[in-house]
């Protein structure tokens, strides 16, 4: 693609709005009439008008836009990727976390740590599991890569602490057993799309 | 017109009348800018201060506390003298002003019987001494830019010479025809010839806007608050300022702002005449407060201007109007 | 190259329209592989018989579909890896294999490194076609350290087969697995091959061939090592690790003289604890086979040490006032230069019992052949066709050699002599052609006559020798009966080409050990076969190279991993810490007459013997910077640590470190002596032998090894003996706990050596039988 082409190429519809600027005068008489112009139109008035409007709706109309932070928080992107957070298994309550290892492998600044072992039910247990704070980038890409949904990134975006153990353990990043019914699916990186079961085969099954 | 046979002004009552300006004056430029806070924000659909205090409203004493409490620091090559001295010189020219303009209506304070004047010192071209001390609080910036050895307080200071300078000329100007018709300098004058006619910004229209887009530049507010405009010159003059002093020139600015309020008011707007069921003494308060708001109102909307459009605007529209407004005043005095 | 080995004849093929070379009578599958060609193939092993079980490797052979691990090359030949036909086949076979496969990859211990996965992804299966009733398989755990999922086992046997014809154990085979039987519409709908695989996978499991649910093996886990998925896993690996999680440390076990190439698996121990620990050891198994010691025995690293500047004064104090040094083979070649450097520079003296006898009759053994070392490798006994083992306990001196001598029968056709006086049930296993003579200790000349009577060319021999060459008289003494032993070596003999001997420890430690090499130099001078020595510690050969041992010596002994009056230690137990075998750089000589690098795999933080050196004589900075001056005379060579590759080539080509030279020399006729029939030991013997996964203490310090300390006699002994006994020696006794050895027949009982503490070698002396008086406590 060449330079010219790669400028011209579509890139999809454009909603830009062209502003009619009009020419500055070049006679003295010209920029005299700008100035009457400008002075007795009431275009300075349109600006007090619509500070004045905008308070009224504000003080009146119950239009005030400001959210007041600490105590009220605006909801934010489920794409969002603030401090982890290891869902449970909605029927069982057992953890979803396998123990992969993927979440450890895939973390670009190395954080997450696992210990794994056999159990008595003769599964793979995830005996420890931490990732150090100190170090994660919120790149998402553990979330992304877990096949089970396990570790997800929660709402938990801010991020002072006495702290970093605060929030690196997994029994503090593990929704809580008696607010399962609280827990929310993750929408986010690597969530299952809403169409996934089209883009499968189904495998045939004897019984 | 009737006179009225006003008590003997006392020395009490007129010191009791300095201590009362000083002492309101300066809470009500302090509250000011609780107000200019709250109503930009308003205009901005957002709350404003808020937590201190209800709706933010003792925002004002922590401010003044951190503003107390905050470290005085004077610039190493700053020439120390003048830098301690710039900021008196803004507020004081601002409240020494003051004491020319009737600011609230006379009364006695009952049982002791003092009569405390509306007017601090009635001197009889108080409007010359209103216009001189505002123009002689031009010293405040323009030695504060000076003096502190910092590029941004230089070209703060140049701002504040070229535009209170020009302004000057404008303000004089627009308020002559007024000073024309009425026939004297005296504020009370003006008051009681708007007693029984029509308010003066009736039969000088001209004037009137002319004096009030003076008065923005003599005040340093938006649009023409080139001498500390953060976008260009850091903080202009009061660069190196900070804590008590910079809270001088902040309460001069405010002091200043009701000074034309006062002004505009008394001259253009009627004065603290009775107005049709409204005492004397709401009208003058409500037009002070109603300039006041037109203050920060024209703040939140409109964009500020360049000097050489201030420049432009001042020798080339505003004087040239000025001097017709004149020139025609006294042509229909001689003709009518 | 070594003169020994036979130049193979070359054959040119072409595989998709390109030529390559290839060796006669190789299967096409590895002639591919030793051309980088790729053909899918689970269930072939290089060194192991072709099972066909998994069918992938179906290539066509002008015009011919045939299966590649089992076909072979002739000149011209040209093959076609994918056909239309072929490629419908193998998509078939890989979708069945994938039937019922559980998914869960996620946890698996294979994690990825999974043949199973990259064959589908490799062959593009991303639908499934066929489905039936899974059968519900249970996991078990099959001895101490072998873990079985059956539900992931794929059925490619080649944990059967490498059990069978490389270790020798048969302790695993197939068995029915009750699954619902294939419906007859896949019989018509289905490509052939898919579904005759389909059908035994259906049908089949592993399991322990004894019928019981263990295995009664060797545990060397190469079953493990084998396994294509995740089936086969050692108990203490299961779900503790992600293979992609382990960094691979290529080195050399330490165990005994084999010298395998492994590598040690290592990540952090936790996650409070982030040194690296050894998590598993692996091996390249197409081309070595590890022993259970060398799989499950790596954790025997000295952890405590630190740099302890006491300890170390009075070490330097010690070697200073030094008569004697007193250490065993389980060091790197670089250390015993430094011994040997403190012997010429302090006028020590150098005490290794092992290594002294192998000197002694190495050298005896040089003297008489002109060669300067055995001339064979234990890769050329496998290639063999005839092999013989002399003085050796199969089963429990030398893995390899045992794998060596198994892999002969099982591939080669070939036929083998065992002599050893303690009966061992395993040997006649390995195959039809193996006749075992259990002779009296002491008999091994007339084993080395009976020899000379079989393979010599009697004219070169001289007329004494001849005399004592009666063949039946000599497989009489041996134990054997001459008329049936005179039908079996007929038939023996039958197309065989290449002879080997296996020659081991109870000929180094025998009275007449100098006789014996005489005649083995004889032997290979005078016939066609070779011979390999089995060094009988670690790097015996190493030392016996390197050091100029003493036999005797008196005085103020310093103690290295063995007894002494100040002791360096690698077991943590000594006076000054020493880096144990997977803690330090270095070389070892292995019985294959290479000299091998080994990496550090864990830390190590105390002072090594080259630190004593530094103080003690000039020396280089690192232990690695003396492998330059190993002595060159002997067969080293000048090259620097660093330079040192440790690998295989994808034909099987061991490119590990470098070969000893072997120099040969001219040498007078052999005079041997006749052998003295009433030399033979009588009464109660004792044997000095580790039991299969033992070799020394580091062996028996790590956790996955079970074999006790104790004495180990065949069960039909056990009977007459208590539970603990006390073995009386002429200069001493043990009290030892008697365990039984089910595979061990006959009356002499084995003491182990591997600890050094025992001084066993003090009860046993020169000789490798002595007997004993054994009474119960």
């Amino acid at each position: 693609m060449s330079l010219e082409q790669f400028k011209n190429r579509n890139v999809g519809t454009q909603n830009y709005k062209k502003l009619d600027l009009s020419h500055s005068p070049s006679s003295g008489w010209g920029e005299f009439k700008q100035v009457v112009s400008r002075t007795f139109k009431p275009e300075l008035f349109v600006g007090l008008w619509v500070t004045l409007r905008e308070m009224g709706n504000a003080l009146l109309g119950g239009k005030m836009h400001t959210t007041q932070y600490p105590f009220e928080k605006l909801p934010i992107s489920p794409r969002y990727r603030a401090i982890h957070e290891m869902l449970r298994l909605m029927e069982s309550g057992n953890y979803r976390c396998i123990g992969c290892g993927l979440c450890e492998k895939i973390c670009i600044s190395n954080c997450i740590s696992m210990e794994t072992r056999y159990d008595e039910n003769q599964r793979k247990e995830v005996s420890k599991y931490t990732i150090n704070f100190g170090r994660c980038i919120f790149c998402g890409y553990c979330a992304e890569v877990c096949p089970e949904l396990a570790i997800v990134h929660g709402q938990r975006y801010e991020t002072a602490s006495e702290q970093r153990a605060s929030f690196s353990l997994f029994e503090d990043m593990l929704t809580p057993i008696d607010k399962l019914n609280l827990q929310q699916e993750y929408q986010g990186f690597g969530a299952i799309s809403p169409n996934a079961d089209d883009n499968i085969k189904k495998t045939p099954l004897a019984y | 017109m009737e006179t009225t046979i006003l008590p003997e002004v006392t020395a009490l009552g007129v010191i009791i009348k300095a201590i009362l300006i000083l002492a309101i004056i300066a809470a009500i430029a302090g509250f000011g800018t609780f107000i200019e806070r709250k109503i930009l924000a308003f205009m901005q659909r957002r709350l404003g201060p808020m937590y201190v205090g209800p709706y933010g409203l003792l925002q004002l004493i922590a401010d003044g506390i951190k503003l107390f409490t905050k470290e005085d620091i004077i610039p190493q090559h700053a020439n120390k003298v003048i830098f301690a001295v710039a900021p008196a010189i803004t507020a004081a020219t601002a409240f020494i002003a003051l004491a020319a303009v009737p600011v609230f209506p006379d009364f006695t304070i009952p049982f002791v019987d003092i009569y405390v004047p509306s007017i601090a010192s009635d001197i009889n071209v108080g409007i010359l001494f209103v216009l001189g001390m505002m123009a002689a609080g031009l010293y405040g910036p323009l030695l504060a830019g000076m003096a502190q050895a910092n590029k941004w307080g230089i070209i703060g200071s140049a701002r504040t010479a070229i535009q209170f300078l020009s302004y000057e000329v404008v303000t004089g100007l627009s308020i002559l025809a007024p000073i024309m018709m009425v026939g004297s300098l005296s504020f009370v004058d003006f008051n009681d010839y708007q007693t029984d006619g029509l308010w003066m910004v009736v039969y000088q229209p001209v004037a009137f806007v002319l004096f009030i887009i003076a008065g923005f530049a003599e005040t340093n507010r938006t649009p023409f608050d080139l001498l500390e405009h953060e976008a260009e010159v850091i903080s202009g003059y009061a660069t190196e300022y900070s804590g008590l002093r910079w809270g001088m020139f902040f309460i001069g600015e405010y002091a200043n702002m009701i000074t034309i309020g006062v002004v505009a008011s008394v001259v253009f707007l009627g004065g603290y005449n009775d107005f049709w069921i409204f005492p004397g003494w709401f009208m003058i308060v409500a037009k002070i407060a109603f300039s006041f708001f037109f203050m920060l109102w024209v703040r939140a909307a409109w964009p500020h201007v360049r000097p050489d459009q201030l420049m432009w605007l001042c020798w080339k529209v505003l004087m040239p109007l000025a001097v017709v407004n004149v020139i025609i005043t006294g042509i229909v005095m001689m003709l009518v | 190259m070594s003169e020994v080995q036979t130049v193979e004849n070359m054959v040119s093929i072409t595989i998709d329209g390109i030529e390559y070379k290839a060796k006669e009578g190789e299967y096409i599958l590895n002639a591919a592989r030793a051309n980088d060609v790729f053909i899918p193939a689970i269930c072939y092993l290089t060194r192991c018989s072709p099972t066909l079980a998994c069918r992938l490797c179906l290539v066509e052979a002008d015009g011919k579909q045939v299966y590649a691990c089992n076909a072979k090359v002739k000149e011209g030949m040209a093959i076609t890896v994918d056909t239309p036909n072929i490629l419908t086949e193998r998509r078939a076979m890989m979708e069945v294999y994938d039937v019922n496969h559980p998914l869960q990859c996620g946890v698996c211990d294979q994690s990825g490194a999974c043949e199973l996965q990259n064959y589908t992804l490799e062959l593009q299966v991303d639908s499934q076609s066929y489905s039936i009733a899974d059968t519900k398989r249970e996991t078990s755990n099959w001895s101490s350290v072998l873990h079985y999922d059956a539900g992931l086992c794929i059925v490619c046997e080649r944990c059967t087969t490498v059990c069978k014809d490389m270790i020798g154990d048969s302790a695993i085979t197939t068995v029915k697995r009750g699954g619902d039987a294939l419906g007859k519409e896949w019989k018509d709908t289905m490509p052939k091959d898919a579904y005759a695989m389909w059908n035994k996978l259906q049908k089949s499991v592993i399991a322990p061939s004894n019928g019981t649910g263990l295995t009664n093996c060797s545990d060397c886990g190469e079953c493990v090592a084998v396994c294509p998925v995740g089936a086969l896993v050692s108990r203490d690996f299961v779900y503790s690790s992600n293979a992609w999680d382990l960094k691979k440390i290529p080195a050399t076990c330490a165990h005994c003289s084999s010298g395998c190439q492994i590598y040690y698996e290592t990540k952090p121990t936790s996650i409070e604890d982030r040194t690296e620990k050894i998590f598993r050891v692996t091996n390249e198994w197409n081309y070595v086979s590890l022993c259970g010691a060398g799989r499950f025995g790596y954790d025997f690293e000295n952890a405590t040490a630190i740099k302890d500047e006491v300890a170390f004064a009075n070490a330097i104090e010690a070697f200073k006032q030094a008569k004697v040094i007193h250490f065993n083979s389980v060091i790197t070649n670089e250390e015993a230069l430094m011994l040997q450097t403190l012997k010429e520079k302090l006028g020590v003296k150098l005490i290794n019992r092992e290594a002294s006898a192998f000197q002694r009759f190495l050298n005896a053994y040089s003297k008489a052949s002109g060669n300067s070392l055995y001339t064979l490798d234990f890769k050329e006994v496998m290639k063999s066709d005839f092999v013989m083992s002399l003085g050796t306990s199969l089963r429990n001196d030398n893995p390899n050699a045992r794998y060596a001598f198994n892999n002969v029968q099982k591939m080669n056709k070939g036929a083998g002599l065992y002599f050893h006086p303690v009966g061992d049930a395993l040997v006649p296993t390995f195959g039809k052609s193996v006749e075992i003579f259990n002779h009296k200790a002491g008999l091994e000349e007339a084993a080395l006559y009976l020899m000379l009577d079989l393979f010599s060319d009697k004219e070169q021999l001289s007329s004494e020798v001849k005399e004592q060459l009666d063949r039946d008289h000599l497989v009489t003494i041996l134990g054997g009966n001459a008329k049936k032993f005179a039908d079996a070596f007929d038939k023996m003999m039958k197309k065989k080409e290449n002879f080997s001997l296996m020659v081991g420890e109870d000929l180094y430690f025998h009275e007449n050990a100098e006789n014996i090499a005489k005649l083995i130099a004889l032997l290979e001078s005078t016939s066609a076969v070779k011979v390999a020595m089995i060094p009988p510690k670690s790097n015996s050969l190493g030392v016996a190279l390197i050091c100029d041992l003493d036999y005797e010596a008196e005085g103020y002994t310093i103690g290295y991993n063995e007894s002494g009056d100040f002791r360096l230690s690698a077991l943590g137990d000594g006076d000054l810490d020493m880096p144990a075998m997977n803690q330090q750089e270095g070389t070892l000589t292995n019985m294959h007459k290479r000299v091998t690098p080994t990496n550090a795999a864990v830390e190590y933080h105390g002072y090594e013997l080259n630190d004593v050196m530094k103080v003690l004589v000039s020396a280089p900075q690192e232990t690695i910077d003396w492998t330059p001056y190993l002595p060159v005379a002997k067969g080293f060579k000048s090259i620097s640590f660093d330079t040192l590759p440790n690998g295989y080539l994808n034909d099987g080509t061991e490119n590990r470190g470098y070969l000893l030279e072997t120099t040969i020399t001219e040498v007078e006729a052999i005079s041997v002596e006749k052998f003295d029939e009433g030399k033979a030991l009588e009464g109660q013997i004792a044997y000095r032998c580790n039991p299969q996964r033992q070799f020394n203490d580091f062996s028996d310090k790590a956790h996955q090894i079970f074999e006790a300390f104790g004495l180990y006699v065949s069960p039909a002994k056990a009977e007459t003996l208590g539970k603990t006994v006390v073995v009386e020696f002429d200069n001493g006794e043990l009290t030892l706990d008697v365990i039984v050895d089910d595979r061990m027949e006959g009356d002499i009982v084995a003491v182990p050596d591997f600890k050094s503490a025992k001084n066993i070698y003090e009860l046993f002396g020169e000789l490798r039988y002595q007997t004993v008086t054994i009474r119960e406590v």
